[in-house]
């Protein structure tokens, strides 16, 4: 049999498929995010826009999560963490880092503005080094499995609550001046939170960024690298009898996961209306991730997405209800677990399950 | 001929157990041999030790002429020694072609930079991966039953796609853990021929641990008979069956009254 290079010589795909994979994307996403910033927002207003904006914030958070959760069978339960890291560098970013720039802390220019341009640059900076953190607790965390990885990530999220809860007061504009900037990084807040951080975070950003980490993920999954992921965690030992170098391709998922965590942390922190302090990021926080993921379908892009939509409207209707919700959440997870453990669409995506339906239905005919 | 593989002195102990102790074996190339043994003989123990699942405590494998001992598993299983599972182990929520797929993995040469903006080598690469996997299924006559759900297929036919898959890697030696367990005496007869099929095609060197004694002594050309992890004959299937030590392992030993 001809190997595989010799056989992917002649497999070429043509330009025009070239051409739609690569320039469509973009072109979808350019179009979504303007058409929700300029038309969408200001049509449902501050409140829907604020929801729109959580609910991006929340499918960036679950999509990644699944990454590892999903994809690669590793249950990590300490994703806040991760969100936290990112969005505490992104404010360090935006608020000190601001300042040298432009001289204020107060956001600066308008849409696609300077300002703008260093919130997206923060936030990339967050995906960096929270990123890195997740390199760091995956590469010896990742030989553990099940329970004991679980425990690992539960203690490094709430690690990083007790450290940011450790940190400095925040120091105003005027006095930014007087402190060595090495030592900026510890002033963020301490308890009470990262505040006043400019208000960045629009429609546009957040859901250039859901394009990106969709994009990313589904990709992964279609790819030979995703499908190693998916072996991972299907069999371990079948995956490593099948020359794929397990621990190593783990780590890579979690480094992942865990960037993408960082921007979403990037995009939080900058929201009108959230709250930036490391209570907030705590288990609670990792947890409401967790039940879009399980929710939606462990290993589906699109099924996650979808929990991540639901999950985000429910409390708002329900808002009379909101001190139950945790209860409601708790309820709806036990009852998934007896019906549908592997969540509302599995390792399928929305598509996916239509088609076999159709087929089931012609077979048996 | 040359040694595909080259087995010396291999033991290995679970605490006070010796569970294989100095295990030889040469795999011939292109060889069918077979490793046989009543049950908790130390079988599935050498696979282990083999594939790196285990380190063995003292004794060295060679698969030609490098070096396995020290090596992860997915190590091994790219140098080319590749496995089965006795206990059957796909990846059963993914589709038959994918579980086939997966294992060309460690063969392919773009990056996961390259799979995210879907590089034209990149998907080329993937064209190629499914067209060598489909390759594959037609050779075991699963490729109708591609997009289904591995954990749904029936017996024979996992056990089928796990030495399908098992091929995807390009191995030069294939270790088959009890291929024949739980099929029918018609697929035991297609699995024959398929098995002879394969190394002619492949140009393998296969080691199969089997119980079927029909289909060990007609198609190994050679045997080795394992017994409380210790190797108690090896060679031809003739000379094998006569052996008295054989005999004993499987029927115990006479009485001395008798």
């Amino acid at each position: 049999m001809a190997t595989l290079a010799e056989r992917a010589k002649s497999l070429r795909p043509s330009a025009s498929k070239m051409a739609l994979d690569s320039v469509g994307p973009v072109v979808l996403a350019i179009g979504l995010t303007l058409l929700l910033h300029f038309v969408v927002g200001p049509a449902v207003g501050h409140s829907g826009t604020k929801i729109l904006l959580d609910m991006g914030i929340n499918i960036v958070l679950a999509v990644s999560l699944n990454m590892v959760n999903g994809f690669t069978g590793q249950f990590s339960i300490g994703h806040a963490g991760f969100m936290a890291i990112g969005g505490y560098t992104a404010g360090i970013v935006t608020y000190y880092g601001g300042y040298k720039l432009f001289g204020t802390t107060n956001p600066t220019g308008g849409f696609l503005g300077a300002g703008q341009w260093l919130f997206a640059l923060s936030c990339i900076a967050g995906a960096v080094t929270s990123g890195f953190f997740g390199y760091l607790v995956g590469l010896p965390s990742l030989r553990l499995k099940g329970d004991y990885l679980a425990l690992v990530t539960l203690g490094f999220g709430e690690i990083v609550c007790v450290l940011l809860t450790q940190s400095g007061a925040v120091v105003p504009a005027s006095g930014i001046d007087a402190v060595p900037a090495w030592q900026l990084p510890y002033h963020v807040g301490g308890a009470v939170g990262f505040s006043p951080l400019p208000f960045y975070t629009n429609l546009f950003w957040v859901y250039l960024f859901v394009c990106i980490t969709v994009l990313f993920a589904y990709r992964l999954k279609e790819s030979n690298h995703g499908r190693a992921l998916l072996s991972i965690r299907e069999d371990e030992i079948a995956a490593e009898a099948s020359g794929i170098a397990v621990t190593p391709i783990k780590v890579r998922a979690f480094a992942f996961s865990a960037a993408f965590a960082g921007v979403a942390g990037g995009l939080y922190f900058h929201l009108l209306g959230a709250l930036p302090k490391p209570g907030e990021l705590g288990f609670q926080k990792s947890f409401e991730i967790i039940i879009m993921v399980v929710l939606g379908g462990m290993g589906s892009v699109s099924g996650t997405i979808l929990a991540a939509i639901v999950l985000t409207i429910l409390p708002e209707v329900l808002r009379e209800f909101s001190d139950y919700r945790m209860v409601v959440y708790a309820l709806a997870l036990v009852l998934m677990m007896l019906v549908r453990p592997q969540g509302l669409f599995g390792i399928r995506e929305i598509w996916e399950l239509g088609r076999e339906r159709r087929k089931k239905a012609r077979g048996s005919r | 001929m040359s040694a595909a593989l080259h087995v010396d002195n291999v033991s290995i102990a679970f605490g006070g157990l010796k569970a294989v102790s100095d295990f030889s074996l040469t795999l011939r190339e292109g060889t069918l041999h077979g490793l046989i043994g009543p049950n908790g003989a130390g079988k599935t123990t050498v696979f282990n030790l083999l594939t790196g699942v285990y380190q063995a405590d003292h004794g060295t494998i060679s698969l030609g002429s490098q070096r396995m001992n020290g090596l992860k598993p997915n190590q091994i299983a790219r140098a080319g020694m590749v496995r089965t599972f006795q206990n059957i182990r796909l990846f059963g929520d993914l589709t038959v072609l994918d579980n086939v797929r997966i294992a060309c993995w460690s063969r392919t040469t773009t990056n996961t930079l390259a799979a995210l903006f879907r590089t034209p080598a990149h998907m080329a690469e993937e064209a190629a991966i499914a067209e060598r996997a489909r390759e594959l299924l037609d050779i075991f006559d699963l490729l109708p039953r591609e997009r289904e759900q591995a954990k749904n297929l029936p017996y024979g036919a996992q056990r089928r796609l796990e030495i399908a898959r098992a091929l995807a890697m390009d191995p030069k030696v294939l270790l088959l853990d009890e291929p024949a367990a739980g099929m029918n005496p018609q697929e035991k007869i297609a699995l024959r021929g398929l098995i002879r099929k394969v190394r002619e095609q492949f140009g393998l060197s296969v080691l199969l641990i089997e119980h079927d004694m029909g289909l060990v002594m007609d198609i190994c050309e050679r045997i080795t008979v394992l017994d409380h992890g210790e190797v108690i004959a090896d060679g031809e299937p003739s000379a094998v069956q006569r052996n008295p030590k054989v005999i004993e392992a499987y029927l115990g030993a006479p009485n001395e009254e008798d």
